[in-house]
């Protein structure tokens, strides 16, 4: 599941983009980067090149300044203008005698500069080291997201996520489900057994979302001994299955620091039964009222709120 | 001997990179391709097409360097700095020179 997938350098291979309208510009730029570890995209004019930084999500952008058409100075406009493609580092590409526009340039975003002809050792030192601080920025883009005691999401991925999730799921008419999952009786087990006995209750059940979920979901720790599972295109009837499953886990775990107590948890659902026209502030609402009913009702099980109509569906685990 | 106006004057001259093993398949299509942008940077001349004229010199000139043709990149300097003070119509001896040195061209196998 995405969320123990602690990959920071998912994109293992960075796409390079180069615009420019020359077609030995590109030719050179492949022979000379052919044995770097990325991938190169192309385009040959203005237009065609912030089309691809949007689509291909390249880490890092090579602009020629001097195109017919839309020159690379709009181009950088455009590119910084835009939410989607902000963020991405452009490095130009400009003329030996052109020290005014590397000014402009930087002035409009630019990260760096290349002087074409390419000097094969600048090129490479450039683009590497444009491409080194590109990741260091994502990892700790991601670290500042992620739990670390867990390896989780933590709730400030969790809170973006979701409100992605519940727009993109209105968008498309498709089905979601959220689960909160609190242990039960976790106080206890910190005061019975000690702290380090708690953490490694945290971490198993951690695990066991690791284990029982998809690759699609997203599991978040969402603070102290509550965690959040985010199920897109599940229904509540599927995602009460992946409940159940986790609480049958978690339950299964024979614990070395207390052999002799077992540990559960209950979950609060709540998914659309038809299309739910509901904010994501809403529908959280709606799972923690699910959960407080499932510990209301005894613990350790599942109670679904489908969404639109208040049918709890209590089931012991 | 009879010299037309694009015949080799002298010997042949080669890129900086030619024998890099990365670039040499690229400075060969380069030189390869060197007489169908010459051709057309003539005909671009010829018709007074100034704006053509100035984005093929333009481009011949970074070309040149790139490919490791130093003295091509040079000569098509000089054809556009013709073209900022005089325009057009005074650039043919630039131009000249500029074709002829790229008749030299060789892959140098
Ligand atoms: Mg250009």
């Amino acid at each position: 599941m995405n969320a123990t997938t602690l990959h920071p350098f998912e994109d293992s291979q960075p796409t390079v983009l180069l615009i420019d309208d020359s077609v030995d510009v590109h030719r050179l730029l492949k022979a000379r980067l052919r044995y770097e570890d990325l991938k190169l995209a192309g385009a040959s004019n203005g237009k065609e090149g912030l089309e691809q930084a949007r689509t291909a999500s390249p880490a890092i952008v090579l602009l020629d300044l001097d195109m017919p058409d839309m020159d690379g100075f709009e181009v950088l406009r455009r590119l910084k203008d835009d939410p989607a493609t902000l963020d991405i580092p452009v490095i130009v590409l400009s003329g030996l005698q052109s020290a005014q526009d590397k000014v402009t340039a930087f002035d409009l975003g630019a990260v760096d500069y290349i002087t074409k002809p390419f000097n094969l050792t600048e090129l490479r030192v450039r683009v590497r080291s444009a491409l080194r601080l590109h990741r260091l920025v994502q990892m700790l883009a991601q670290r500042a997201q992620i739990d670390g005691l867990t390896g989780l999401w933590n709730r400030a991925h969790f809170n973006k996520r979701w409100t992605d999730e519940v727009s993109a799921c209105t968008r498309h008419h498709r089905p979601l489900s959220l689960a909160l999952i609190d242990l039960d009786h976790f106080k206890t087990i910190n005061d019975t057994y000690g702290h380090p006995a708690g953490d490694a209750v945290l971490q198993g059940l951690s695990r066991v979302l690791q284990r029982e979920c998809r690759q699609e979901d997203v599991g978040c720790r969402y603070g102290g001994e509550e965690f959040t599972l985010i199920m897109p295109d599940t229904t509540p009837t599927d995602a009460a299955g992946v409940c159940e499953r986790i609480l049958a886990a978690l339950a299964s775990i024979s614990w070395p620091r207390h052999p002799e107590r077992a540990v559960t948890a209950s979950i609060g659902l709540a998914g659309p039964d038809v299309t739910a026209d509901l904010s994501a502030d809403q529908w959280l609402d709606e799972a923690d009222r699910a959960l407080y009913a499932a510990k209301q009702s005894g613990r350790n099980r599942v109670v679904t709120r489908l969404i639109g109509q208040v049918t709890p569906m209590a089931k012991a685990g | 001997m009879p010299r037309g106006e694009n015949q080799p004057k002298a010997g042949p001259i080669t890129s900086e990179y030619a024998s890099d093993p990365d670039m040499s398949e690229l400075v060969d299509l380069f030189v390869t391709e060197l007489p169908a942008r010459l051709a057309a940077i003539r005909s671009a001349h010829d018709a007074g097409n100034g704006g053509a004229f100035a984005r093929l010199v333009h481009q011949l000139k970074s070309a040149g360097s790139g490919y490791g043709f130093p003295g091509i990149a040079e000569r098509a300097a000089a054809v556009e700095d013709g073209l900022r003070s005089g325009g057009l119509a005074s650039v043919q001896r630039q131009v000249s020179e500029l074709l002829e040195l790229c008749a030299r061209a060789s892959t140098g196998r």
